[in-house]
């Protein structure tokens, strides 16, 4: 526990060393330089055609162009530690503006451009940063809570700042080189996204494998940015999209249609570069032919849908009631089945006249209800299917609606009491069947 | 199947049902068809029918007549101007409805009797 504490607070230190040096070290590193080396040897020479015949692997061009994507990940990290040097050194002088001005590269910039100066209308902004932005940075420097640096963290500084645009430019130079191989090192991708952004791709994901590994929802994001700036809405901002936004399909396509087609493309752009790294079709008809199967598809969704047929009416009667079964429906049929008790009432014995409701004929009459010789000694209403239901609303109506019943109430003491109705209750007694 | 007598003589009047059953004739084509028929030109069946309105509606199913009970005490015909479509519509299928179980009297789904007018 201890050694691991030491091991942090040595790390903290480290950021805190008055040297670049000692946290950026690729710059002075000699891969570094070989492979800028060979890379403007190579922008130089122009491409090489006459490779295609070899095997891919044994090309020592595609050796380089492996090496150089590697180096454009590890510039792009030493990038970020130089900036988190800089912006340490830097937060004595102007704290804010590491919150107003993210990218690393424009930070450099603008920290090398203002330098030591307190008055910031003296410091030209133009071109380093979009308008609104300098208005913002000069209006908070205006009441900066810094003070200026002493001359040697300063001179410090502006080293650091000055590697991290070297850098910038190095990486810059190896992309242009990547992207000038890229036909030839991933002729289907670059024919579906265009050489710049294939490069890019297969610059941030580190290897034309290791892009081929990626799922496309990966590849759909590759150079997404995240952070929005201080105070700008965040409802232009364009989800979910990252290198992919340059290539020409995407710019072309209405903005409707454009999650769409970003997905679209990810999709196609995958397969594509899976191909490539495989070698599976050095000459790109491949990825030609899924480019016109995505302008084909962007077309077909720009369709408009088909008019409106006005539909005559169909025959009446023709086409039966599609007619439901299954318990649910037979319970509910249960309601309005007719009951025992409505069965008996309907049917009459043989040369017994039926008794009625207002006696004498009259009224309705009852049946076979309460007859002596029917064979029943009383009707017993058991439906308890259908009451138990019934009871338990009627019970929950009449009874649980007041809330002051006690916790202590059985519900024993409601259930209703099973009915079983004799002759005498029944003459005179409303049939409530 | 059913079929309209109607006198060219009076048109504008006319023209209402007309329209009615000719934006009608497409949607109830499954099952019904429209004849119209200018009883100045066919005069053989106004003494049959009593036909002597401007327009007079009147439904046969396999050649037979078939009345409908619209509250107005004529069952033999509709012999206004109904302006609803969907009304007629209604009608419409009600009488084949009918028809085709074999009944003779419809009852038309709607009342018309202190509502009819020329």
């Amino acid at each position: 526990m201890e050694e691991d504490i030491d091991g942090d607070i040595e790390d903290i230190e480290a950021l805190n060393y008055d040297d670049l040096d000692n946290v950026s070290k690729l710059q002075k590193s000699q891969r570094f330089t070989d492979i800028m080396q060979k890379v403007e040897a190579a922008l130089q020479n122009g491409s090489d055609i006459s490779n295609h015949g070899m095997v891919l692997e044994d090309d020592p061009e595609y050796q380089l162009i492996v090496d150089c994507n590697v180096l454009s990940v590890d510039i792009e990290n030493e990038i970020v530690i130089i900036h988190n040097f800089i912006r340490d050194k830097y937060r004595l002088k102007f704290p804010e503006l590491e919150s107003l001005v993210h990218h690393p590269i424009d930070y450099a910039r603008v920290v090398k451009k203002i330098g030591n100066e307190m008055d910031l209308t003296l410091v030209d902004l133009e071109g380093l940063l979009p308008s609104a932005i300098i208005m913002v940075v000069s209006v908070t420097a205006s009441t900066t809570s810094g003070k200026p640096l002493p001359e040697d963290v300063l001179q410090k500084t502006i080293d650091a700042c000055d590697r991290a645009l070297a850098l910038d430019a190095a990486k810059k130079k190896v992309l242009d080189f990547v992207e000038s191989r890229m036909s030839y090192i991933a002729p289907n991708l670059s024919a579906i996204v265009g050489s710049a952004v294939a490069a890019k791709l297969m610059g941030t994901a580190g290897g034309l494998s290791a892009l081929a590994k990626m799922p496309a929802c990966n590849v759909q994001l590759l150079g997404a940015k995240k952070k929005n700036l201080a105070g700008f809405s965040t409802a232009t901002s364009q989800f979910r999209v990252g290198y992919l936004e340059q290539t020409e399909i995407f710019q072309s396509t209405p903005p409707p249609l454009r999650m769409r087609a970003c997905r679209l493309l990810a999709a196609k752009s995958t397969l594509a570069a899976r191909v490539d790294s495989t070698r599976g079709d050095p000459s790109g008809t491949a990825g030609r032919s899924f480019r016109e199967e995505i302008h084909k598809k962007i077309e077909k969704w720009q369709e408009p849908p088909p008019a409106k047929q006005p539909k005559p009416l169909p025959v009446p009667d023709s086409e039966p009631k599609k007619k439901r079964g299954g318990r649910r429906l037979r319970k509910m049929k249960e309601r309005y089945a007719v009951t025992d008790m409505r069965k008996l009432a309907n049917r009459m014995l043989f040369g017994v006249p039926e008794e009625s409701s207002l006696g004498d004929g009259l009224g309705e009459g009852y049946g076979m209800l309460g007859q002596a010789g029917s064979g029943k000694l009383r009707v017993s209403v058991g439906q308890s299917k259908l009451a138990a239901k019934v009871a338990k609303r009627f019970k929950e109506k009449s009874y649980g609606s007041s809330g002051a019943t006690s916790g202590l109430t059985s519900s024993l003491a409601f259930t209703p009491v099973q009915v079983y109705i004799s002759k005498h209750e029944f003459i005179g007694a409303n049939l409530m069947l | 199947m059913n079929a309209t007598y109607d006198t060219p003589r009076r048109l504008i009047l006319n023209l209402e049902m007309d329209e009615v059953l000719s934006s009608v004739a497409e949607t109830i084509k499954n099952f019904a068809v429209i004849y119209l028929v200018d009883i100045s030109e066919v005069p053989d069946f106004n003494t049959m029918y009593e036909l002597y309105d401007p327009s007079t509606v009147m439904f046969f199913f396999r050649n037979k007549h078939i009345m409908i009970d619209l509250g107005t005490g004529n069952n033999n015909k509709i012999n206004w101007a109904l302006k609803d479509k969907q009304e007629f519509i209604d009608i419409v299928e009600t009488v084949y409805r009918g028809a085709r179980k074999g009944r003779g009297l419809v009852i038309a789904p709607k009342d018309y009797s202190t509502k009819y007018r020329y």
